[in-house]
């Protein structure tokens, strides 16, 4: 027994060597090897998960989810329509830039408590939280511009011959100048409303809007646009 | 069904044609079936199929008209039909999409017409400053309207059309 | 110039049409060409002629056309207000293929069953449709006789029907359409409160505190009551609605408590809210001491199918559907202990706390509540249950019969409780609730009508869908159906309905103002004028009776169905339809056509044509030389003067937007069975169900039963039919507006995207609805106005193109005799697959 017990300690003793100073003990190229196939074990993994955590079926895996927001996304023109391009969750939720992904995945996990502490577990409380949960959303997109609306519908790919004369004229007077974004008009297309009372409609003008410029909520991201742009195509 | 009229009229002769299209004036029909000399004509919508209970192919669903148009109304006191999409707009205890642009203070952003100040109106007569909550559910009044063609001719006459005239 | 007071009103009604038009009223002083007068539109009230809401409109009038119509500001039910469809009345009447001549069925010259339909005249119409139903009389007797009304008759029409049938032909086969619509509200009426019809009113709406919505889309159906109820819980943000439903509906969208159940469930959600009344110690028990007593029903009651079906022959274990024994207090509430929150959530598949929040809205006494009712209780295998399990709630609190607080069952046609119920067109029925079974009852009829005694037959007659089966069996062979589309409405109707129309040993005969299924089925067709082509009168759901002016002239030849009616009646005797032993021992009767003896009586032709107001056209009456429906009312109103069914009398129904009956002392009676609200209760009494005869109320024990048919692994999905706000009726009138048309011009499946997802079927797709019945063709529809649960589809009724009555089941409630159309099994697959 006490044999076994100095045998498993000498073992410890040099794997502890090896690690502190593997380079002592083993080759460059093993090492290099070794730690890029790790890594790519690892990552890949992580990747893995993250891809499996960004799909609808996993959303919906759920019944917060797929009882609410799904049946809801299900009536609308994001789920069945002409071409029979379809949004899923993620696409509208979460971000497809790297770093805004891992940033909405940390937050995410509040939503792990949400979900085990049951916050939305039945329709009922859901409808409570609406608001809230869609004030979120709003902010959220409103923050970085309708990015994740952007991703397919890019304002300057628009054909305003190919809209209604009504939304060709809001598009340009409001969407294309900037004064707007798309959240501001588009709120409720994928999901029903929480109570609107007291939220103007989109193209509202604002008290603070000045009528000759350009001053917007989010006039320092598209300072930060213009910028970007401007240096890829010199 | 359209596909099937138009079949129908280039295989009969010429005096059938005529007569067809005679009754064609009388009905427009999706399927309408002109059978000389009788009295009743099949518009299997409103008649069933010429053969009673038997069932034939359903034509798409017809596509709302979102031309954005002002349609003359037939009377004055006709709510207007809506001239736009209105898929996906939500009409619900939380929410009205309709007042979003047609709202007295919003119409000027959006440029549609103001609500008609007969909805200001409450139950007993009394005009308030905004639309009254009766009036909330603007489709049970307004509707969308299709581009199917109406099955029966109508043949109701505007005031101004008959009688002594203006 | 003096004005006489019709005139006044008219330019009263017009100024406030011009108001709600948002039209200056045209001053003599603009400058028009052809003057004022070539502006100038005649407007008269009416009631609207489709729903049961019974919403007053004006209708304008211009060189005998209808040019204009708009909601009635001097109108209580309506204020000015309509829905699309009411708005669209001008155009009504309209449509281009109007029927204007009787057409026979004719080969070689002469009537044959197989023959095309031909033009006749009135007089070769009525003739041939006499000597057929002489045939059958002289085969088979007054039982092979019968006739179809309808909800959308008017009171007149309904009377002179229920006269001819039972009184002349001597036959109770007479049954309105309303069997389909709220023949289980009526019989739960009867067997709760022992008379007929809502104690409350409309002015509920604007007094209470909660809605509950069961089983009632009234968002699409009743729109104008929901302007009522948005008005209400709008306005007042502590009112509460709650929606239930099968499937997720345009009126969920006001819902705070949104609830979608497993079809059928509703029994056991009604007996969990009782349980949680009881348990919580809410029941208001001096209320209950008093006013009512306890009663257990009578259990596995079957479906109401065939006999010989299997799975009526399975289930139907009460000798009597409709018995029930007294209990007490005790034994009730532990007959609804069973339906804990619990077992009741896991059946119905709602969650605990919307079921939770619902009971409080009857448990809570602060609060005021009004239940709403229509098909979703009334088409329901257990319809008459389901009726009574609500009125149970309310009686176990207290809460009835006052402002604010009231069952409220509502109704789909515009004179379903007017002519159906009021009049007594059922098969089972007389005037003012009474029955054919009940001697007195008879003897009280056959005094007014002024006919021998023993006139009347005292068994009960086939009841709508039992027509329908007896008319394929070969024992009912003349039939006549006027204003309405049995064919399309009426359940299974390719194995059921449409083999007893062309059974060869049947006669067939259809009044309608237009071609519709049923009629071109007949074997004559009679076109009838319609709504202000004649003069009429409805009932509407709140006990309204409302009467109409001749308008305008109905187009051709045209005529009313009480004309029909009236003239038909002059092609008999009393020798061919009356047992010697009658005429024997009342030989004054001798000789007569049934048109003397029921008509021109001495009585009802009491009125000569001077009282008719000038400015109006009366066709029938000119016709027959006397105001013809003055006298049908008065002597109709004889029936339910001191009985508590009082009617005013009939010339102030043409000044007034109807009156609310009973009307005592020329005042309308808004709440029934409370002291100091309703005349009939002896004053000490604080509330008195008088209709029974120990003035208390009946709270009934019955459990929940499953539905006659369920999904299974082949009919994988429920089948719910149901209408649309655009179309009403079969469609017949809206379907030929162009605008209502447009809006929604066709039947289609109202289906979960995900279910049709799984099934591989597009949205717009071309799908078969399959039962074990009969298939129709249609299109899927996963979005727009109604969100359906997975494993539920709806279908509207209204297109004659897909007739999802092949479909649907012929069974009903045992006791009421009305058909589920809301519950069967059907499978849904690809046209292309």
């Amino acid at each position: 027994m006490r044999a076994l017990f100095r045998r498993l300690w000498a073992l410890v003793v040099w794997f502890w060597r090896v690690i502190s100073r593997p380079s002592a003990f083993l080759s460059l190229g093993f090492l290099t090897l070794g730690g890029f196939i790790c890594g790519v074990i690892f990552w890949g993994g992580f990747n893995t998960a993250l891809e499996v955590t960004n799909t609808e079926k996993f959303c919906v895996s759920c019944h917060e989810m797929r009882d609410n927001v799904y049946q809801e996304l299900t009536q609308t023109i994001h789920f069945s329509n002409r071409s029979g391009v379809r949004a899923s969750c993620p696409d509208c939720h979460v971000p497809h830039n790297w770093t805004h992904k891992i940033a909405r995945k940390m937050q995410a996990s509040k939503e792990v408590w949400g979900k085990l502490f049951g916050t939305i577990s039945t329709r009922q409380k859901f409808l409570e939280h609406r608001l809230e949960l869609a004030k979120h959303e709003w902010a959220r997109l409103k923050a970085n511009d309708s990015l994740e609306c952007r991703n397919c519908h890019s304002s300057v790919a628009m054909d305003f011959t190919k809209q209604t004369r009504r939304a060709a004229d809001i598009h340009s007077r409001f969407l294309v100048s900037g004064e707007r974004t798309c959240i501001d008009c588009h709120k409720g297309i994928a999901h029903q409303l929480p109570d609107m009372t007291g939220i103007d409609p989109g193209w509202k003008v604002p008290p603070e809007f000045n009528p000759d410029g350009n001053v917007s909520w989010h006039a320092p991201e598209h300072a930060l646009q213009n910028f970007v742009a401007s240096i890829n195509n010199p | 069904m359209r596909g099937q009229d138009r079949l129908r009229l280039g295989l009969t002769d010429r005096g059938t044609a005529l007569g067809a299209a005679l009754a064609g004036l009388i009905v427009f029909a999706c399927g309408a079936l002109s059978q000389d000399a009788s009295p009743i004509q099949i518009v299997p919508r409103v008649t069933g199929e010429a053969a009673p209970m038997s069932e034939v192919p359903v034509p798409a669903l017809a596509r709302p008209v979102v031309d954005d148009v002002r349609r003359m109304r037939n009377y004055p006191e006709q709510p207007p039909i809506i001239p736009h999409a209105i898929d996906g707009y939500q009409l619900t205890v939380n929410t009205n999409r309709c007042l979003d642009c047609h709202k007295r203070e919003f119409t000027e952003g959006s440029g549609a017409p103001m609500i008609s100040i007969t909805h200001f109106q409450d139950r007993d007569g009394q005009v308030l400053s905004d639309v009254t909550p009766r009036r909330y559910f603007c489709t049970a009044c307004h509707v969308q309207q299709t581009d199917a063609r109406p099955l029966v001719k109508n043949l109701f006459q505007d005031a101004n059309d008959i009688g002594p005239k203006p | 110039m003096t004005l006489s007071r019709r005139e006044i009103l008219k330019a009263q009604a017009a100024g406030v049409a011009a108001l709600v038009a948002n039209i200056a009223p045209p001053a003599s002083a603009q400058p028009v060409s052809g003057g004022v007068e070539a502006l100038q539109i005649t407007w008269s009230k009416a009631p609207c002629r489709f729903c049961g809401t019974g919403c007053g409109v004006m209708v304008g009038v211009k060189s005998g056309k209808v040019v204009a119509t708009h909601g009635d500001m001097k109108a209580d039910v309506n204020r000015g207000l309509n829905c699309v469809k009411g708005y669209f009345l001008s155009k009504i009447m309209y449509g281009a293929d109007r029927l204007t001549q009787p057409l026979l069925r004719k080969k070689d010259g002469v009537y044959a069953k197989d023959g095309e339909f031909t033009p006749v005249s009135w007089d070769e119409a009525l003739d041939t449709m006499a000597a057929q139903a002489k045939r059958v009389l002289k085969d088979k007797g007054p039982t092979a006789l019968g006739m179809f009304g309808s909800g959308q008759w008017t009171i007149f029409e309904g009377y002179a029907a229920t006269k001819l049938m039972r009184a002349g032909f001597r036959s109770n086969n007479l049954d309105p359409n309303a069997r389909h619509c709220m023949a289980s509200a009526a019989y739960a009426f009867m067997r709760t409160f022992g008379m007929d019809e809502p104690m409350g009113c409309y002015d509920d709406f604007e007094a209470t505190d909660a809605f509950v919505l069961w089983g009632s889309n009234m968002a699409e159906m009743h729109p104008i009551l929901w302007t009522r109820v948005a008005d209400r819980r709008l306005g007042h943000p502590h009112v509460k609605v709650a929606v239930l439903s099968t499937f997720t509906n345009r009126s969920a969208d006001l819902a705070d408590i949104p609830i979608v159940f497993k079809p059928g469930t509703d029994l056991a959600i009604m007996n969990y809210i009782a349980n949680h009344i009881i348990t919580t110690g809410r029941v208001n028990k001096d209320f209950v001491d008093k006013h009512t007593t306890f009663q257990l029903g009578a259990t596995d009651i079957g479906y109401g199918l065939r006999p010989d079906d299997p799975r009526e022959v399975a289930t139907r274990k009460a000798e009597d559907p409709a018995a029930t024994t007294p209990i007490d207090f005790e034994a009730y509430a532990a007959f609804v202990r069973d339906y804990t929150l619990d077992k009741v959530s896991e059946l119905t598949g709602v969650e605990p706390g919307f079921l939770e929040q619902l009971a409080e809205l009857y448990a809570d006494p602060q609060r005021k509540v009004v239940s709403l009712w229509t098909m979703g209780f009334n088409q329901h295998v257990r319809g008459v249950w389901a009726n009574q399990l609500v009125y149970n709630l309310h009686l176990l609190t207290g809460k009835i019969s006052e402002p604010g607080n009231s069952p409220f069952s509502l109704t789909g046609q515009p004179s379903a409780c007017g002519t159906a119920r009021e009049v007594g067109t059922f098969a089972h029925r007389l005037p003012a609730d009474m029955t054919v079974v009940n001697p007195e009852h008879r003897k009280h009829a056959e005094e007014i009508w002024r006919v021998p005694a023993g006139i009347i037959p005292e068994k009960p007659g086939y009841h709508a869908v039992e027509q329908d089966r007896m008319l394929k069996d070969g024992k009912l062979n003349f039939y006549w159906i006027q204003v309405n589309n049995n064919l399309q409405a009426a359940p299974n109707s390719a194995n059921e309905t449409y083999p007893g129309y062309r059974n060869p040993e049947n006669f067939i005969v259809v009044s309608d103002a237009y071609p519709t299924v049923t009629a071109l089925a007949a074997d004559l067709i009679l076109p009838a004028a319609m709504w202000v082509e004649k003069e009429g009168a409805y009932g509407n759901a709140e006990r309204r009776t409302h009467v109409w002016h001749q308008l305008v002239k109905a187009p051709g030849e045209a005529r009313s169905d009480l004309w029909q009616l009236m003239e038909f009646s002059k092609r008999f005797t009393t020798d061919e339809v009356w047992p010697t032993e009658i005429l024997d021992a009342n030989p004054n009767y001798r000789g007569l056509t049934l048109f003397d003896v029921l008509y021109k009586n001495g009585h009802v032709d009491r009125f000569p044509l001077s009282e008719i107001n000038p400015a109006y056209d009366n066709a029938e009456s000119v016709d027959f030389g006397f105001y013809v429906h003055k006298g049908l009312f008065e002597e109709y109103a004889s029936f339910g003067r001191g009985h508590g069914h009082d009617l005013g009398p009939y010339d102030l129904y043409h000044e007034v937007r109807g009156l609310r009956w009973p009307v005592v002392d020329g005042k309308e009676t808004l709440w029934r069975y409370r002291e100091g609200l309703d005349p009939y209760v002896k004053p000490g009494k604080g509330v008195e169900f008088y209709g029974n005869k120990d003035g208390k109320a009946r709270i009934l024990a019955v459990p929940y039963e499953p539905p006659a048919e369920s999904p299974d692994a082949e009919f994988d999905v429920w089948l719910v039919t149901g209408r649309v706000l655009e179309h009403w009726h079969s469609g017949s009138m809206t379907m030929r507006v162009p605008e209502l048309y447009k809006a929604f011009p066709g039947a289609r499946c109202f289906m979960n995207p995900e279910d049709a997802r799984k099934r591989g079927l597009n949205q717009g797709a071309e799908i078969r609805v399959i039962s074990r019945r009969g298939e129709i063709r249609t299109r899927v529809e996963t979005r727009g106005r109604n969100r359906m649960p997975p494993g539920v589809v709806f279908v509207p009724w209204f297109d004659a193109s897909q007739l999802i009555n092949k479909a649907t089941l012929d069974a009903t409630d045992p006791i009421s005799k009305q058909t589920d159309f809301k519950k069967c099994a059907v499978k849904i697959v690809s046209v292309s697959a």
